[in-house]
């Protein structure tokens, strides 16, 4: 890995790791939004220094602009910055707080699950011990080619989900049509 | 084929750049090339107040210098010397950061403006989707410049921001998708060198579906950088200024800046995509220096004149409302956008990849004899 290469690498871990931990320990939800942002802008950067471009550019349109929006639209519509007074009208906390024992119990289950999924990751690149040497080649013809051979069922079957999502999103957002009045 | 602006110079000078060089050529390309864009960015302004003139039958800036065309440089005093308010009750975070995404995504997708053959800061092999995920943080910062100014019409006005340029994203990229179907490739070498000079070899004209799919691309990139007709977000006669009505001095020139660099980007993707972007005639991109140069004029004309025709249509056409605007993106659009996908696919299958001037050509040849 040259230099250049590695101050590219740098920054972005920087910007990876700093905007995650940012998330993590930001107090408004909103915040923790934007920090995702370039937490997620990071990864991109760590793909681009992989030589991996078109999972780089894909994780800039789908997750920069299509997760995060959403994720922002998401608090904004149940919300926004008060939300630690917002309660049902049963007097429930329709938000659950952060910091009581239930979200706790979520986060270790979640930390351990995701500690067992990179320890088994990193014992495979770590036995292949040529991670460094072989730089991904995947161009966008690879990953078309990948796609609609190799991996064809998984194709269809994310391309059904999809299929089914946006059916779903445009019942969901059909006005409710009463028999006398029209559009 | 050149990978970046620093393997050109490393080519035509004989010499390989180590670390340090390619980050210092990296800095200065793109200091370079942003200042030239922050410079068009300003004379965009101008050249809507003129243009709006014309069409109105005003004169238009004329007092600072001649034909007033430095009015933009005192405007930007103005912007600069202004007092920098900040609301009490907003965001402050947010609110100095979103004027700088809005920036930053647009400076970002500036990598791969193909604007002549060597002079390309990187050419990425995933060019046109890159400038697709740059251009999408804009977004976001108009999004967060709405929410954090604490004010109904920012608010109002972010969100239908983000609603629009979000819905106006899937026209645009179908249609782009389609022109990737002929040209055979993502990176804008491809895409620009696939095409020829003259209008029979550019791509508007090489399919049916692609001379619509142009059409689709240019309403939908009018919508995506929130100009009029589709300029709700900061419609004066409903939200005071949208967005950015809380916002003063340099974050709103930043703002405004960021509009008017957009503008310009798409207007010259249009004319890479589908007008032939940066190819001249008789082998003259063959003579170094000066055939980067004609390149460079080439693609400059063909991005102002569509340039032009924004704010043309600005200045012609009325507002349109939220719904119909929505109903234009999902009903119209986007139904449009995916038959020519198809139709394009089709095309390039049916007709060996050949376009509608080289099957009449053939038609003709077998004619004759």
């Amino acid at each position: 890995m040259n230099m250049f290469l590695m101050i590219i690498f740098t920054l972005s871990a920087f910007l990876a790791v700093g905007g995650a931990l940012s998330v993590a320990f930001a107090k408004n939800l909103i915040h923790a939004c934007v920090y995702l942002l370039f937490s997620l802008i990071g990864v991109a950067g760590l793909y681009l220094t992989l030589g991996a471009e078109f999972v780089a550019a894909t994780q800039l349109v789908v997750y920069v602009g299509g997760v995060v929006v959403l994720l922002l639209f998401a608090i904004m519509l149940t919300g926004g910055s008060n939300l630690h007074h917002v309660t049902s009208r049963f007097g429930l906390e329709s938000t659950p707080l952060m910091g009581n024992l239930r979200t706790y119990i979520m986060g270790i289950v979640t930390a351990l699950l995701l500690i067992a999924v990179l320890c088994n990751v990193l014992q495979g690149s770590i036995s292949a011990s040529a991670v460094v040497e072989s730089k991904f080649s995947s161009t966008v013809e690879q990953i078309g080619v990948k796609l609609v051979t190799d991996h064809i069922l998984a194709f269809e079957i994310s391309s059904v989900l999809l299929l089914g999502a946006l059916v779903g999103a445009a019942i969901i957002a059909r006005p409710y049509r009463s028999s006398e009045t029209e559009n | 084929m050149n990978e970046t602006i620093v393997s050109y110079l490393g080519e035509t000078l004989g010499y390989s750049f180590n670390w340090a060089g390619t980050l210092a050529i990296f800095f200065i390309a793109s200091l370079v090339l942003a200042s030239i864009m922050a410079l068009i960015g300003g004379l965009g302004t101008y050249a809507e107040r003129k243009i709006s003139a014309d069409i109105q039958m005003r004169y238009g800036p004329n007092r600072v210098g001649p034909y007033g065309i430095l009015q933009f440089l005192a405007d930007g005093v103005k912007m600069l010397l202004k007092e920098d308010c900040i609301p009490r009750d907003s965001d402050r975070f947010i609110f100095k950061l979103s004027p700088m995404l809005c920036l930053v995504g647009v400076l970002a997708s500036l990598a791969v403006l193909p604007t002549s053959s060597g002079f390309i800061l990187a050419n990425l092999n995933v060019g046109i989707f890159y400038l697709l995920g740059a251009t999408s943080v804009v977004g976001v910062g108009i999004f967060l410049g709405g929410y954090s100014s604490n004010s109904k019409w920012a608010m109002l006005g972010g969100m239908r921001g983000a609603a629009q340029i979000i819905s106006y994203e899937v026209p645009v990229t179908l249609t782009i998708l389609s022109i990737v179907l002929i040209a055979g490739g993502l990176s804008m070498n491809t895409l620009v060198g696939g095409q020829g000079a003259f209008p029979n070899d550019w791509y508007i004209f090489h399919n049916p579906f692609s001379f619509i799919g142009f059409f689709v691309y240019f309403i939908g990139s009018l919508a995506e950088t929130n100009r009029a007709p589709f300029d709700i977000p900061e419609a004066e006669s409903e939200l005071v200024s949208g967005y950015h009505t809380e916002f003063s001095g340099m974050r709103f020139a930043f703002f405004a800046l960021s509009e008017y660099i957009e503008v310009f980007v798409l207007c010259a993707i249009a004319a890479a995509l589908f007008l032939g972007g940066y190819n001249i005639p008789f082998g003259l991109q063959e003579h170094g220096l000066l055939g980067q140069l004609l390149q460079l004029a080439v693609f400059f004309t063909k991005s102002f004149f569509l340039y032009y025709v924004v704010i043309w249509i600005r200045w012609t056409l009325p507002r349109m409302r939220v719904d119909h605007l929505m109903i234009l993106c999902w009903k119209y659009l986007t139904p449009i956008a995916l038959l020519n996908l198809v139709g394009t696919a089709v095309w390039m299958y049916c007709f060996d990849g050949k376009s509608f001037y080289m099957i009449l050509k053939q038609l003709f040849v077998a004619s004759g004899q």
